[in-house]
């Protein structure tokens, strides 16, 4: 589902922020990518929803190679992935169903066939009562949860998460844990990056350890 | 192999080229109603800016019908070596008219003449005792058309009338159309670069100031992006939320230019005494109004179009 092949991304000319990775993830498995800050995980990640193009390698996602896409197919490889956050991206000013909603107005589902599959998949996350209520006023581990439903709602082949358990409590980061769990079992790749160590032991799954832009630890090492 | 079930997808709505047009109005009126604020900023920016141009304007217009009321006052007066017979009349006449910029030749006949300088005496009639008509002479009064009103072109106009045979002595207050000229170019000039300056200004506060409302909500354009959104599905909402902007400030200013314009202004003419044959401060005519309508929805739309440029890297 996901490969990337001796990929090299440079911000600048002098700070390259990654070296060489090789890495290959089956579909419908569900891994961790795990580091100190700064090792060049939401990179990795970034790579993966084409925010960023490497500067050299290959980045090659269900089979598109997103390093040869046009600015013009990205946003048809994205719908086939969510990702998700630390700081949620939640709108402020909208509905739980609003911010919800999003991902399928994009893909142009009429309003009703929205609302039946966003109250869905808000029941699924314990949080139907909560759809006219604004962001404001959820707690960081419901917040998380609707960013989950966001990006989860039209059951992507892909799940990113870019250090999705940072800022909530133990209990929520188990809830969280588990919603990650039910999507993979359903046939989603799952990719997490955190340093969460007891995220991590507690999940037992694939883990790849990133330092300074390389991959250090993994099947994929010896590549 | 992939144990979800692939989406069903069901039927799209807004589907055709008014569905989506009728999908992102109403994304822009509800975005308008959910960032009310920031919109009201817009708005208010907008109007200001298409109100100051406007005022401008209408000081622009005025002082361009005063001046044409002025060089209306440009008339050329051509004497003769002797009186003429009717039909030599009619025939200098028609020379003159053949001039180009000539607009109307009136004949200005002794006794006219006299008649003319006893009403500029008035009161005073006791001075023309004992005079006759006779010590005026005849002549031809040309008013000039509006292109042939300045210096130089009367200057050309004035030697070529000299060459009308029977015309002995031309007179037309060279001095005066100098000034005048020389105040109307200036004028132009100074109307011109301020005009200029006042619009960049405009342009460039009210780009900064859509930019810095996109920027406000850079959050959820990059969301849009992330869910897969296109760059038209993005951007379509937020240049309609600016033309409705741009139409809204626009609308507002001219409203508030037609309420002041009513209330203070349309009898100004008679307090400045610019102008004493018109009855005050002329309106903004129809083109001028549908132009500073087109402008702000521009603005707004044009406002937008820049700052998303720079927000939606999609």
């Amino acid at each position: 589902m996901i490969q990337l092949h001796n990929v090299f991304l440079s911000y600048q000319k002098e700070v390259t922020a990654l070296h060489g990775i090789n890495l290959r993830v089956p579909r419908g498995e569900f891994i961790f990518l795990t580091g100190p800050s700064g090792a060049g995980k939401s990179t990795l990640l970034r790579l993966l929803y084409a925010a960023l193009i490497p500067t050299r390698g290959q980045v090659v996602i269900d089979g598109q190679n997103v390093t040869r896409m046009t600015r013009s197919q990205i946003p048809y490889l994205r719908r086939s992935i969510g990702v998700v956050f630390q700081d949620f991206k939640l709108l402020p000013n909208r509905t739980v169903l609003e911010n919800v909603a999003i991902t399928l107005e994009v893909l142009g589902w009429g309003k009703q066939d929205i609302n039946k599959k966003v109250y869905h998949i808000l029941k699924q996350m314990g949080l139907e009562h909560k759809i006219n209520a604004t962001p404001l006023r959820l707690s960081g581990g419901e917040q998380q949860r609707v960013a989950l439903a966001r990006a989860l709602v039209n059951d992507p082949k892909i799940l990113l998460a870019d250090e999705p358990t940072g800022n909530l409590d133990e209990e929520n980061k188990d809830l969280i844990l588990n919603i990650f769990k039910d999507a993979n079992i359903r046939g989603t790749t799952v990719v997490v990056a955190t340093h969460d160590k007891r995220l991590i032991e507690n999940s037992h799954k694939r883990i790849v350890s990133l330092d300074k832009g390389k991959i250090v630890e993994g099947p994929d090492v010896a590549q | 192999m992939s144990l979800n079930k692939p989406v069903k997808r069901p039927k799209l709505a807004n589907e055709g080229v008014v569905g989506r047009f009728t999908f992102f109005v109403n994304r822009a009126l509800l975005n308008i109603r959910q960032n009310i604020f920031v919109n009201l900023v817009t708005i208010g920016t907008i109007t200001l800016a298409i109100l100051i141009i406007s005022l401008f304007m209408l000081v622009f217009v005025n002082l361009e019908g005063v001046s044409n009321d002025w060089s209306k006052r440009v008339q050329v007066t051509a004497y003769f070596e002797q009186e003429l017979s009717p039909p030599e009349l009619a025939s200098l006449k028609s020379l003159v008219q053949a001039i180009p910029g000539t607009d109307r030749v009136t004949y200005v006949s002794k006794e006219e003449a006299f008649n003319r300088f006893r009403e500029r005496l008035k009161g005073q009639e006791l001075l023309l005792d004992g005079i006759t008509t006779d010590v005026l002479p005849s002549s031809v009064e040309i008013s000039l058309k509006s292109a042939s009103r300045n210096s130089d072109a009367i200057s050309a106009y004035v030697a070529r009338l000299k060459k009308v045979p029977g015309i002995t002595e031309v007179q037309y207050g060279e001095e005066w159309v100098q000034r005048y000229t020389t105040f109307m170019n200036f004028m132009r000039m100074a109307g011109l670069l301020l005009g200029s300056f006042l619009f960049l200004a405009v342009v460039f506060i009210v780009s900064n100031t859509i930019k810095l409302t996109i920027y406000s909500r850079k959050e959820e354009l990059e969301i849009l992006g992330l869910v897969g959104a296109t760059r038209f599905f993005i951007k379509a909402p937020f240049l309609i939320e600016g033309i409705l902007q741009g139409a809204a400030g626009a609308g507002l200013a001219l409203v508030i230019l037609t309420g002041c314009y009513y209330a203070f202004l349309h009898n100004a003419g008679n307090f400045l005494s610019f102008n004493p044959a018109a009855s005050g401060l002329a309106f903004l005519p129809p083109v001028h109004i549908a132009g500073l309508f087109v402008s702000g929805v521009l603005l707004g739309f044009i406002g937008s179009i820049t700052s998303l440029k720079r927000f939606v890297s999609v």
